[in-house]
């Protein structure tokens, strides 16, 4: 799932300096950070557009279960998207 | 956010999987006190709306119990969905 396991055993491998290790790590963190912030956004948004805020029950029923089915699968086609739109549109440097 | 990502790490060196390890941990504790306040919050705001008294009313009491569970119940639901596109498995519409 994470790209820069393979820089890290190559890095350790190589004896690479402690500043490329440390860039590696921060790469790391980033992206952890990133996935978390994903996850805790998509659950959000999907809470508020799926459920029904009267509470009549503590369990979900099977609308509810759908819609968050579907809403989690089109807010990650739209993650992915948006991703090939910005990584294409990115100025040379 | 889970520590099984750390099955990625397994071929890392052990000094970096410890330090990766403490990082997902941080991760972890920050992501679960953001949880607990963005659940007081938003059960707060959909369950109390009167101020007659000091005490929540046994209706509010009910509702936020429900709140919790099913924003619970929801989030892991979203878990699921999210681990097996992550994953890359296809699932029907």
């Amino acid at each position: 799932m994470f790209t820069w396991v393979e820089d890290i055993t190559m890095a350790a491998k190589n004896g690479s300096t402690t500043i490329e290790k440390e860039q590696i790590f921060g790469m790391a963190e980033q992206e952890m950070e990133y996935r978390v912030d994903l996850f805790n956004r998509l659950t959000k948004i999907c809470f508020d557009k799926c459920i029904d805020k009267r509470y009549k029950e503590s369990e979900l029923n099977m609308g509810e279960n759908s819609c968050i089915d579907r809403c989690v699968s089109k807010y990650w086609q739209v993650t992915n998207l948006i991703g090939q739109l910005l990584g294409s549109n990115r100025p040379p440097m | 956010m889970d520590k099984s990502m750390l099955g990625d790490l397994d071929s890392l060196p052990e000094e970096d999987k410890i330090r990766m390890s403490a990082m997902i941990d941080q991760l972890q504790i920050r992501d679960s006190l953001r949880m607990y306040n963005s659940l007081v919050e938003r059960c707060f705001s959909d369950c109390v709306d009167n101020f007659r008294r000091k005490s929540l009313d046994k209706q509010e009491e009910t509702c936020v119990r429900r709140c919790a569970e099913k924003f619970l119940k929801h989030s892991m639901r979203v878990g699921m969905r999210f681990a097996e596109l992550n994953q890359g498995a296809a699932t029907q519409d």
